[in-house]
């Protein structure tokens, strides 16, 4: 049985529109590296150029943050499901209304 | 979902408490939009715990997206500028990474502000971005 990854709008251009594929088990990192086997390019929108995940792309294996566990050494095994969000970020950055 | 906002007083008043509630710190959440109409409002947890800066917590962001993808409803982004006025700052335009629209409440005025805008991006992952602002119909 194959891990499922749901994939964001976002991303969706990579995966020629598929919001949901499936991906054999393995640590997320392999996933990422069948991911962009399969999808030239994917790799680059998830992780930085040392390797390291994005900081404003949340993967989660089944309800669990990787970054709260083993990051990319984290594995999905038969029938998990990995999600990919991006973080939804922001802020003001003052606290008066000056130079507007 | 088309581009207009559309939200009860009700759900618009929760919004707004969420926000107050969250002083002095930015507050934040997700809307859960069905035919263009927010349908639910999600108080979530500003991770950053900032007077101004703000991130969804990303173990709640999973969890309504749960409930997103069950129900079939859109969504939308809010969050408070706790003494600017609502509109997207260079700091919102340089984190927006996904393509839905961002609510702004302002709690400068009084009573406060809500907008909602789309920052459009040609490279997602990039820092710049073009605000374009959505009709904000507050129903009865």
């Amino acid at each position: 049985m194959p891990v499922a990854v749901r994939i964001p709008t976002v991303f969706r251009k990579f995966t020629s529109g598929e919001s949901q594929v499936q991906v054999d088990p393995g640590t997320i990192g392999d996933l990422i590296g069948q991911l962009d086997n399969r999808y030239p390019g994917f790799k680059r929108q998830v992780l930085t150029d040392d390797g390291s995940l994005h900081r404003f792309v949340n993967v989660y294996v089944n309800d669990e943050d990787i970054r709260y566990i083993e990051r990319l050494d984290t594995r999905a095994t038969e029938g998990d499901t990995v999600s990919l969000l991006p973080s939804v970020a922001g802020g003001s950055d003052r606290l008066d209304d000056r130079g507007h | 979902m088309s581009d207009e906002f559309r939200i009860s007083s009700e759900l618009a008043e929760e919004m707004v408490q969420h926000c107050i509630e969250g002083r002095p710190n930015e507050a934040c959440g997700m809307l859960g939009i069905k035919d263009g109409t927010v349908v639910k409002i999600f108080r979530m947890t500003n991770a950053l715990r900032s007077p101004v800066r703000y991130r969804l917590d990303s173990t709640e962001q999973l969890a309504v997206h749960n409930t997103l993808y069950s129900e079939g409803w859109d969504w939308a982004a809010f969050h408070s500028h706790t003494h600017t006025e609502a509109y997207p700052s260079p700091t919102d335009i340089r984190e927006k990474r996904d393509d839905v629209p961002y609510v702004i409440v302002s709690l400068a005025t009084d009573p406060p502000e809500i907008r909602a805008f789309r920052i459009e991006k040609e490279d997602w992952a990039g820092d710049e971005g073009v605000v374009q602002e959505i009709p904000v119909t507050i129903l009865p």
